[in-house]
């Protein structure tokens, strides 16, 4: 699936709409839409740079069959989950759960833009929080602002310090974390063990190779 | 209009519309007793609440006038107004029908004289003027308003200004004893004409009607425009009541959306081009009119309207349902949202905003005989097993007014077919 | 008339009674109207009041009555005395509300209010009451044109109601367009799926309805007569020709696809392109299989293109919209995917134009994965084994192209209300003068007519715009310039099947009406149920044809020896050619130059020393003369030295009233109509603008007469001109006292 020359496939056919449908969470939705823009202008990131193509753009472009342009578009990625569109949508077509959707068919194809921060934030979350089943935030915090090297990260965890000493005063950030305590799980080979079962059951129903 | 005896070759009609009085006056003039049930204190429905009629830009109380002269002609309509259909018994060939009647404080004696009027003192809201402007206590709705006699205001009674309405009369017609009272008529046949109402624009929460003063609706834009509105035909701002030249029409405020209106109203665009029209005429290329739009839908010949309107430098159109309105500090409503042809975010200042509500039928959420169907958007479905109840106008569907008339004229035949056949089992 | 006995009756009501010297209108009824009986009451409306008129009609032998009240508009239902001929003399809307309530204003408010009272005693004194067209047909079978879905509807809707009919079809078989869809756009809940099409049954309806003469193969040869009493000649294919009596018509003739030939740069022509009708074709073809190009391959992708020679801004092809044709390639989207869910289906379009219920349609499209695109089409080219559609996508903001082994082409529908007769009046009239290719037009336009009419004035329904027989009425829709003929379906306007059968319906109420009111000997609509008619005296007739070529409604022809021959049942009492005619023949028993010209000649006119200038007002009836009624209503005032006449249409207005007006030394004339031309708002269509054009005549006259210009005004007047009407009366009446006071003053 991850042959990029399918894009190649004729402009306004089905065959990328399909495989929308079939590979992306809420795709079958994409048909739906009558282009009348107000996810667009509903949409609170509007406004700000890196909203290359609104959703009812994407849509079309979906319909259109440009496969390569929608896939590789940072746009779906902007996406803030204010659900704002979604309820709006006159057509009431689940657009926050189609553009995560496009977003994670694009991440798995490894088409999906790199150095992309919110695809960035996602996959350090998504790593951190699945390796004990609970949230290392520590962690997390470290991976995230030293992502751009060290004195960055310094630079960042300075102007947080307020933030995090209250949190360790309010007994909600617990800095031993950063040493592999902290919370977990109690059964993390059983979450493993779900995840792995979810993974196997989603390629199955979306016809992928299992991860 | 005399004193029609209802019978099971009787013919009612329940809406006294522009669908409902095509109906009555159609089946009338072809010999069929008519009895025609209204609402309202007056004939006209909706239609006499508008300024002009597109694609011709003339005035619909122009045709009001030729239908209530065939209505005073005609000795076969009985009217009652302020009525209201509270229940049908029977079958098709033979209903009987209860009617429940709200006093008007004023009986057949009145001459329209206005004395009442000058007499009294309180003000309600008008309701003809969609409750923009005050109208007093003793009224005439509008200058075509037939019968042409007074209407008091229920909350009058038991107050010092119904004495001085009684006392203002010198023909005895303030009659501050009629009671409320349900008469039973019968019928063969049944037009259901009830017509529709603007969808309520404050569901529409993002366009925050009733919040900011200069968002208001299609139907009250007509009123503004009107010579005999409460702004003496000039397009001015409720909020400052400066005038406003800068207008957005906001197309499908209601319509084409599953939130709202699942159906499209089809009027509304046509509606939205027409009052572009009141723009430029008021003033001229001062006037700047933008619509917003998904799709317009300038239907069959009005295409030609739409050219015109498209060749007009004053007016602009952007394909785009408007997200959300905001206020600035001047009280100017700011559209937002994006072009959707080449993608263009816009934030447009303009004087006023002018929601293109669409069209909810008033049959919605009403009693009606369980053998009237209904279809999704609650229009009445002509349903080919019953044949006795018939819906006429925009009870039925979406229809600008030239549909509403063909769809009135063809429900009276289908009456007429009823009443005729009891004419020949009884003759 | 010996028995004539006249009373007028003056109303004290509403203030006139302190308002006015009642005791002096009593005077000058009874001197100057020369009334036999006159009363005077204080509420004239009231139960008591019309009991006393009611008693003077029963007991006193009145037979005509001046009732000086309120407006004719005002009061009527109160003021109705069907056996008796009344006129109104408008005291209160058109004298009291828009004069001030002064001691300065008293004296010419007074002479306002006696002015209306002797013109009320003049115009009824002229007047007889109608007793309805003698020359009436009783024949109630329907004639219906066209054997679509449209004619066929027509047909058994009104022999459902018990009427007959004689159905007219010009092919072998009933069905028409309809007949040949594969389905049709659904038309009930839950608007999902396309529909079957419905012809068989309604065929079978009609076969089996006993009331239904149908013809095949046949046309109308010729159509004569008036409402209630054609005469239709059928020419049947391979027969003898027909003959039936029918009361009134249905012009159920349908429509023609746009010739999409007229359209190569979208592929109009090409091998791989059909229209609408062409793609119903190969959808029947199939069967419910998988539909295949003529050339026998399955079809595969598809890209319907909307708006084909229609919406056209540059003249060449359709600008209208035909309506029908997106919820139309909807369903023929729809063919492709409920067969097989992997043709792809493309529909460009620029606006998607699916009303009412047809957004369920339009949704239910979208979810069986038809694929839509705002695009604007360029080119169509066969390109492979298909077509390369070369369009701009307009969401994305780009040229681009879809290939597909079919293309659509969405042409829109052309009218078949046969030739225009402006265009055949205008080929007979050079024809005459002998030029050949002109005779040849004429036999080809001829050629295309539908109704074969022997009407003076040609022989089909008017067009109005762009061929189609609409009436361009909003509350009329069904108005026709042909009494009792009525257009349905397509060929009234483009519409969709749903629609051409709720047409059809309303088109055989019309019709049924017609025939009723026909045998009534009363009139249609606008006028509805109107006795008078128009009678002429031929021995004055000068044979100059302006009545019958001005007839808006072509009610009159013309005799052997050259006379005007009135068909009363076709006529619609607008009296259009009673404004017409030079000599002043033609009359209403009700309305004629005589009533109005008593009128004007009753007005008091004071000396010109006076400096009380008199203004004649003639107000159509529909729309002025309310406006007027409206303004006092609002207590708007306006000049005291106006004196207003309601006639039925600017079209009646006979020049005679304006000369007669201005030789008795009225100062002014003002004539209030509506307005006309492409967006005529006049009830009788034409009226107003052959009023109007004749008036442009009167200039000439008031030259010979030495009168400045402006003593005629001639004003274009809507009913909602309320408040400005008495502003231009008022500046009018200053105007005519700056310019004086007319020197025909006593003469």
């Amino acid at each position: 699936m991850s042959d990029m020359n399918q894009q190649m496939a004729a402009r306004y056919k089905n065959n990328f709409l399909k495989e929308v449908e079939a590979q992306v969470e809420m795709g079958e939705w994409v048909k739906m839409c009558m282009q009348c823009g107000v996810c667009a202008g509903s949409c609170p990131t509007n406004f700000h740079p890196g909203w290359e193509h609104p959703p009812q753009e994407i849509f079309m472009m979906i319909r259109a069959g440009k496969r390569e342009e929608v896939l590789t578009s940072p746009s779906m990625w902007m996406c803030t989950s204010c659900y704002n569109c979604y309820v709006r949508c006159p057509r009431k077509l689940p657009i926050t759960h189609i553009m995560h959707g496009l977003a994670e068919y694009a991440y798995q194809l490894g088409v999906a833009p790199k150095f992309q921060p919110t695809q960035h934030l996602s996959k350090t979350f998504w790593d951190n929080c699945t390796k004990t089943g609970r949230v290392n935030e520590v962690k997390l915090t470290q991976t995230l602002y030293f992502r751009d090297g060290l004195m960055a990260g310094i630079k960042q965890g300075l102007a947080m310090k307020d933030v995090a000493l209250g949190l360790v005063k309010a007994k909600r950030l617990n800095l031993m974390e950063a040493l592999g305590f902290g919370h977990k799980c109690k059964d993390i080979k059983g979450i493993h063990a779900m995840l792995a079962k979810a993974r196997e059951l989603e390629a199955k129903r979306k016809g992928r190779q299992p991860a | 209009m005399t004193s029609v005896v209802a019978t099971n070759q009787t013919i009612l009609v329940v809406g006294g519309g522009i669908a409902g009085m095509t109906a009555a006056l159609e089946a009338a003039e072809t010999g069929k007793n008519v009895v025609l049930v209204e609402k309202n204190p007056y004939l006209g429905g909706r239609t006499a609440q508008l300024y002009r009629y597109f694609p011709k830009m003339c005035h619909p109380t122009c045709g009001l006038e030729i239908n209530l002269r065939r209505l005073k002609a005609n000795p076969r309509i009985q009217v009652y107004t302020l009525a209201e259909v509270t229940g049908i018994e029977g079958r098709k060939g033979d209903y009987t029908v209860n009617v429940r009647l709200t006093p008007r404080y004023v009986n057949d004696n009145c001459t329209a004289c206005g004395e009442c009027g000058k007499a009294v003192e309180a003000e309600v809201s008008d309701a003809f003027n969609y409750n923009l402007g005050k109208v007093k206590v003793a009224y005439l709705p509008h200058a075509m308003a037939y019968p042409q006699r007074y209407v008091l205001d229920p909350s009058i009674v038991g107050t010092p200004d119904a004495e001085r309405a009684k006392a203002a009369c010198k023909y005895g017609a303030v009659d501050l004893d009629q009671k409320e009272e349900t008469v039973s008529l019968r019928a063969g046949a049944i037009v259901w004409a009830t017509g529709w109402q603007p969808y309520d624009a404050e569901k529409i929460t993002p366009y925050r009607y009733g919040e900011f003063p200069n968002v208001i609706t299609n139907v009250e834009f007509e009123r503004l425009a009107d010579p005999h509105g409460p702004t003496g035909g000039k397009i001015l701002r409720p909020s400052d009541g400066r005038e406003a030249k800068n207008i957005a029409f906001i197309q499908c405020a209601g319509s084409r959306d599953e939130n709202h209106l699942r159906h499209c109203s089809r009027f509304c665009c046509m509606g939205s081009l027409k009052q572009t029209h009141y723009v430029q005429e008021a003033y001229g290329d001062e006037g700047k009119s933008t619509i917003y739009y998904i799709d317009i839908r300038a239907i069959d010949r009005f295409e030609d309207f739409y050219a015109k309107v498209k060749a007009n430098p004053n007016v602009s159109f952007v394909k785009s349902k408007v997200a959300r309105i905001s206020q600035d500090k001047d009280g100017n409503p700011v559209c937002w949202g994006v072009d959707t042809e080449g993608y263009k975010r816009y934030a447009t200042t303009h004087d006023l905003v002018v929601l293109a509500v669409g069209m909810e039928p008033s049959v919605k959420g009403v009693d009606i005989p369980a053998e009237v169907m209904a279809d999704s958007s609650g229009f009445i479905m002509a349903d080919p097993q019953n044949a006795g109840i018939f819906g006429a106008g925009c009870a039925t569907n979406a229809l600008d007014v030239n549909r509403a008339v063909q769809s009135a004229t063809a429900a009276a035949l289908r009456a007429i077919q009823v009443v005729n056949k009891v004419a020949r089992a009884e003759g | 008339m010996a028995d004539m006995k006249t009373a007028a009756y003056i109303c004290k009501g509403c203030e006139l009674g302190t308002r006015l010297d009642a005791a002096a209108l009593v005077k000058t009824a009874t001197k100057e109207g020369k009334m036999h009986l006159v009363r005077e009451h204080d509420f004239l409306c009231s139960a008591e009041g019309v009991a006393m008129i009611q008693n003077d009609i029963d007991n006193e032998g009145v037979t005509h009555a001046a009732i000086c009240a309120c407006s004719r508009r005002a009061k009527t239902e109160a003021f109705n005395f069907p056996t008796t001929a009344i006129s109104r003399g408008n005291l209160r809307e058109g004298v009291i509300w828009v004069r001030p309530d002064t001691d300065e204003a008293r004296e010419t408010t007074q002479e306002m209010a006696e002015d209306y009272v002797r013109m009320a005693c003049a115009e009824v004194k002229a007047m007889t009451q109608p007793k309805g067209n003698p020359n009436t047909g009783g024949v109630k079978t329907l004639l219906v044109v066209g054997g679509g879905i449209s004619g066929m509807t027509a047909a058994l809707e009104a022999a459902r109601a018990g009427y007959k009919v004689v159905l007219v079809e010009k092919t072998g078989a009933l069905g028409g367009w309809t007949a040949k869809l594969h389905k049709r756009i659904p038309t009930r809940e839950p608007f999902k799926s396309p529909e079957d099409n419905g012809i068989a049954d309604l065929i079978a309806q009609i076969e089996a309805d006993a009331n239904i003469k149908v013809y095949l193969n046949a046309t109308l040869a010729k159509t004569a007569g008036a409402p209630g009493r054609f005469k239709v000649d059928i020419a049947v294919e391979s027969g003898p020709t027909a003959t039936e009596d029918v009361g009134a018509i249905v012009q159920a003739t349908g429509f023609t696809p746009y010739d999409m030939n007229k359209l190569p740069h979208l592929g109009g022509g090409q091998a791989n392109v059909v229209d609408q009708a062409g793609l119903e074709a190969l959808a029947r073809a199939a069967n419910g299989g998988p539909i295949k190009r003529a050339d026998g391959k399955e079809v595969k992708s598809v890209v319907f293109v909307q708006c084909a020679g229609q919406r056209d801004t540059t003249g060449e092809h359709l600008q209208y919209c035909s309506g029908h044709c997106c919820n139309t390639s909807i369903k023929q989207a729809m063919y492709f995917k409920d067969g097989n869910p992997d043709i792809d289906t493309v529909v460009l379009y620029t606006d998607l134009r699916t009303p009412g219920n047809g957004e369920d349609f339009y949704r239910s499209a979208q979810n069986k994965g038809v694929i839509f695109s705002k695009g604007a089409v360029s080119r169509v080219e066969s390109a492979g084994g298909g077509c390369k559609v070369k369009f701009k996508d307009l969401i994305l903001n780009e040229e681009t192209e879809a290939e597909a082994d079919l293309v659509v082409l969405a042409t829109g529908m052309v009218p078949t209300s046969g030739p225009d007769l402006d265009a055949l009046a205008e080929a007979t009239r050079v024809a005459e003068g002998g030029d050949e290719a002109a005779k040849e037009q004429v036999i080809q336009l001829r050629s295309k007519s539908v109704l074969n009419l022997e009407y003076r004035q040609g022989p089909d329904i008017p067009q109005f715009k762009h061929g189609f027989n609409d009436s361009h009425f909003i509350c009329f829709p069904y108005e026709t310039r042909r009494t009792a003929i009525y257009a349905a379906g397509p060929v009234r306007r483009p519409m969709d099947t749903a629609q051409a059968v709720e047409d059809a319906t309303g088109a055989a109420m019309k019709a049924i009406q017609a025939m009723e009111n026909a045998g009534l000997g009363r009139a249609a609509h606008p006028r509805a149920g109107d006795l008078s008619f128009p009678t002429a005296r031929l021995e004055g007739c000068t044979q100059c044809k302006r009545c019958t070529v001005e007839c808006p409604f072509g009610a009159i022809d013309e005799d052997e020896r050259r006379f005007p021959l009135f068909n009363e049942s076709r006529c619609r009492r607008c009296g259009t050619c009673m404004g017409a005619c030079p000599v002043r023949v033609i009359s209403f028993e009700n309305y004629s130059v005589n009533t109005v010209g008593a009128q004007i000649k009753a007005v008091d006119i004071p000396d010109e020393f006076s400096e009380k200038p008199r203004i004649l007002i003639l107000a159509c009836e529909n729309d002025a003369y309310p406006a007027l009624d409206m303004a006092a209503m609002n207590r708007y005032e306006y000049s005291a030295f106006v004196r207003a006449i309601p006639v039925r249409c600017l079209g009646s207005v006979n020049t005679i009233w304006i000369t007669d007006a201005l030789n008795s030394g009225f100062d002014g004339v003002m004539l209030m109509g509506c307005k006309h031309g492409e967006e005529y708002q006049c009830h009788f269509v034409k009226g107003s603008e052959l009023g109007r054009y004749r008036m442009s005549k009167v200039y000439d006259t008031l030259k010979g007469m030495n009168l400045e210009e402006q003593r005629l005004m001639d004003l274009e007047v809507a009913i909602t001109d309320i408040e400005t009407l008495p502003q231009r009366i008022n500046d009018y009446a200053a105007k005519i006292v700056e310019m004086g006071m007319s020197p025909f003053k006593g003469l």
